[in-house]
């Protein structure tokens, strides 16, 4: 399993979820990616396109308004 | 939906995270300010303390919601979600019937109104429309953000939407100016259409919310077709 770090931080909506998405189409199954992005809406919507992509996905605020997003490529 | 990775990774980081600082303070604060703002209008102009109001109480639920008019026309074209989309639809929906109730108050009993009689935006529609519409659509997807989403973000302490809001007050300011130029070439020759008047108030009605609920179930049956992976 591979560790994958992405940094979104300061990047307008939607740059975080373009570079999360062709990040995941690079890794291999069961990798993760971790994601740091300062911009709220990433929260939503690449939280709501990876579940229904069928990827494992969780995330946890690391400052003010800082989130690290977890996602596992699943299939 | 988590994995045991993504716990183990969650577990590490959550011990060097340091403890936040309350910001109920701040809260209080603003909302005490606001609070006088309010009560100051009350004596003076009643209708500035219920817009301050109700603009304050928008202002918090499209911040809460993260509603944004750009990620909703943008997301089902570019991932394929339509969750914001059908939000907007589900809030035309309501504003319909909101709005109907009003203007059937005003006009629901006159049978030969005029358009300034009734309550609400009915303004021209043509070719500025449309151009009006591919320019605001450009620019909104390039700033990240409408106007109500640029404001927020501000709030939120984003510092490229100020860059954004001078380049809209730079807009507003150039497009008064060049309004009678559009005034002259398209909007005092193009009609103003208000269905209502033609076909009458309740099948108008019948038919804005059929075609909206329509749109409904078109976005979210559009929504459990993309689920491949968009190619970028």
């Amino acid at each position: 399993m591979a560790e994958y770090k992405l940094d979104c931080m300061f990047e307008a909506c939607p740059i975080p979820l373009l570079k999360a998405l062709k990040k995941l189409k690079k890794m291999k199954i069961g990798d993760v990616l971790i994601m740091q992005t300062d911009h709220n809406c990433s929260i939503t919507n690449v939280i709501e396109w990876t579940k229904k992509q069928g990827h494992y996905i969780d995330y946890i605020e690391i400052g003010e308004g800082e989130w690290e997003i977890y996602i596992e490529k699943a299939k | 939906m988590s994995s045991n990775k993504i716990e183990e990774l969650k577990k590490r980081r959550q011990k060097e995270i340091k403890p936040k600082k309350s910001q109920l303070p701040y809260f209080f604060f603003v909302g005490f300010i606001s609070f006088i703002i309010a009560y100051y209008f009350l004596n003076t102009n009643i209708r500035y303390s219920i817009i301050w109001t109700i603009g304050i109480m928008i202002g918090i639920t499209m911040q809460r919601s993260r509603f944004c008019f750009a990620a909703s026309f943008r997301d089902p074209i570019m991932v394929g979600t339509t969750s914001l989309f059908r939000a907007v639809i589900i809030g035309l929906i309501i504003s319909t019937i909101g709005f109907s109730i009003f203007q059937y108050i005003q006009i629901g009993n006159i049978a030969n109104y005029s358009l300034a009689d009734v309550p609400g935006q009915i303004h021209p529609v043509g070719f500025h429309t449309i151009l009006g519409a591919i320019l605001f659509g450009i620019g909104m997807v390039i700033a990240g953000g409408c106007a109500s989403g640029t404001l927020i973000r501000i709030g939120e302490g984003y510092a490229m939407q100020v860059v954004v809001l001078i380049g809209f007050i730079i807009g507003t300011v150039l497009s008064s100016n060049h309004f009678e130029f559009w005034d002259k070439l398209f909007i005092s020759s193009s009609k103003t259409i208000y269905i209502p008047k033609h076909i009458g108030f309740f099948p108008a009605l019948v038919i804005q919310l059929t075609a909206l609920s329509t749109l409904y179930l078109l976005a979210n049956w559009y929504d459990k077709q993309n689920n491949i992976m968009a190619d970028l």
